[in-house]
């Protein structure tokens, strides 16, 4: 009986005064790469940022690993250690003395109340793994302010990997990122998911990868209009349902 | 302590915040001198609860984080001037609280102040590095379950009172300069993070002590000796880079 990592039951979140996401219930089994797809403005950013306690709701039950989201935002420890967030954007102030060993640092770090130079070996090793693993190893000693988009991105993907986690939740993780790197990306996501069992939830535009490479797909447009394998919720009627009917795929030859 | 807190403060822009805090406290010190209370003690409470209310108002009102200190500083600077002026001659005079006068500090201020630089060391060693997503980026630090608010309200209780307390030594106009100029020269000097906070926080500490040995040995006002002794650090660490470019080439 696989594992439910993540349940959500009748979530509705606000924005303001504009209801972005509607009465939206799903589940999430561990090991499984979920995408959740709908054109711009259907609340996919929304609805993540809801289930991580970054937004406020209005009403529904979440439950990551057993433990409930609380109203206010808050979650079990233990359980926010399991889980890495990719925000789709990443505004940073480029004045902030940073490296990018320190950033992907704090990925390591529990975050409490701790002597801020313990496990200094330790974390320098997970560090410089994540950034093999992300081919970010020439970035260490970088400052942060002379990053590319797509280079900033691997970074947060190291941040994301220096610990191992059981969710990861990626909003439009590849933007940005070249074409190689983009395979690269996505090569990585299917070992950390078949090799670690970790369970990933995506927001994407690219349905063709969807398509190819996703277990199950979340169709959102303000509701829920559909889950299931790709074949299915992908198809024409379902698409049409979710974008309107002018909607053509783009298909793309590999 | 001020180089220290000041190294988050002018990241997370609230060095204007720290002005207006300043001339907040002379509000403080007139009402408690109106009110006959020792004007150090009532300086402290009221810090706080100057600072808690102005975040209040920020968050809540749509206007413009420095129109709105402006608002603030300036108003209560005026009202602070118009109850000394019912008031009398303070006992310090006016000058003293503006710039400061090192003469005034007794046993009991060094004892509060050296506890605030522990309570303020624990917070910032032992939270480094949630401090530090904190000011990166909040959703960050939000999906690792940090609670922002608690954070932030913590981190501008300590400003206020370290403001507050640094005003005996330093004065109400340049006790805001106290606070970044460390900060700055040491964003000029660091590449990573941590050593930026140390370097503002050691900056910080020795141009104090400096400043304190200039002004007693010339006879000048303490507060501006402080910062004018920073000044040079921070002169220096524009230059420093340029220097040490041109000596290696």
């Amino acid at each position: 009986m696989p594992e439910t990592v993540l349940s959500v039951e009748g979530l509705t979140v606000y924005r303001e005064t504009y209801r972005a996401v509607k009465d939206v219930s799903l589940t999430l089994e561990a090991g499984t790469d979920t995408a959740l797809v709908g054109p711009n403005g259907a609340g996919k950013s929304t609805l993540v940022q809801a289930i991580l306690g970054i937004l406020p709701r209005q009403s529904g039950k979440i439950v990551i690993l057993g433990k409930p989201l609380s109203r206010r935002g808050v979650l079990s420890p233990e359980v926010r250690q399991q889980i890495a967030y990719l925000p789709q954007h990443f505004p940073f102030d480029r004045r902030l003395p940073m490296t990018v060993e320190e950033l992907v640092g704090l990925g390591w770090d529990r975050l409490g109340l701790q002597l801020p130079w313990a496990h200094y070996r330790r974390r320098r090793q997970a560090v410089q793994e994540a950034l093999a693993q992300v081919e970010g190893a020439h970035l260490r000693q970088q400052p942060l302010s002379g990053l590319s988009g797509g280079e900033i991105k691997r970074v947060l993907l190291a941040y994301c990997l220096v610990r191992p986690r059981r969710l990861l939740i990626l909003d439009e993780a590849p933007t940005g990122l070249d074409a190689r790197g983009e395979s690269g990306f996505y090569q990585l996501l299917y070992r950390l998911k078949q090799e670690q069992g970790w369970t990933i939830l995506q927001i994407s535009h690219d349905l063709d990868m969807v398509r190819r490479r996703c277990d199950r797909v979340l169709c959102l447009n303000r509701r829920l209009l559909c889950q299931g394998s790709p074949a299915i919720a992908l198809s024409p009627d379902n698409l049409s349902a979710a974008y309107g009917s002018e909607f053509v795929p783009y298909h793309h030859h590999h | 302590m001020g180089g220290m807190l000041g190294s988050f403060t002018i990241l997370r822009q609230l060095s204007f915040f720290s002005d207006a805090l300043g001339h907040s406290a002379l509000l403080g010190i007139s009402l408690g001198v109106l009110l006959g209370l020792n004007p150090s003690v009532v300086v402290l409470p009221f810090a706080v609860l100057f600072a808690l209310g102005v975040t209040y108002l920020l968050t809540h009102t749509r206007l413009w984080t420095d129109a709105l200190l402006n608002v603030i500083y300036s108003s209560s600077l005026a009202i602070s001037i118009i109850i000394l002026s019912f008031v009398g001659q303070y006992k310090g005079g006016l000058n003293n609280l503006l710039f400061g006068d090192i003469l005034a500090i007794g046993p009991g201020d060094l004892v509060a102040s050296g506890l605030l630089l522990l309570v303020c060391t624990l917070f910032i060693g032992l939270t480094l590095r949630t401090q530090i997503l904190l000011t990166l980026h909040e959703p960050l630090a939000i999906a690792r379950g940090i609670s922002v608010n608690s954070h932030r309200t913590t981190f501008i209780v300590l400003l206020a009172l370290v403001v507050a307390i640094s005003i005996k030594a330093i004065g109400v106009l340049l006790v805001s300069a106290f606070v970044v100029i460390p900060a700055c020269a040491a964003r000029l000097l660091s590449r990573t993070f941590t050593s930026y906070v140390l370097g503002s926080a050691g900056l910080g500490a020795l141009s104090a002590v400096l400043g304190m040995g200039v002004s007693a040995a010339f006879n000048l006002p303490s507060g501006p000796s402080i910062v004018a002794t920073q000044l040079v650090f921070f002169v220096i660490a524009m230059g420093l880079p340029a220097v040490l470019v041109k000596l290696t080439s």
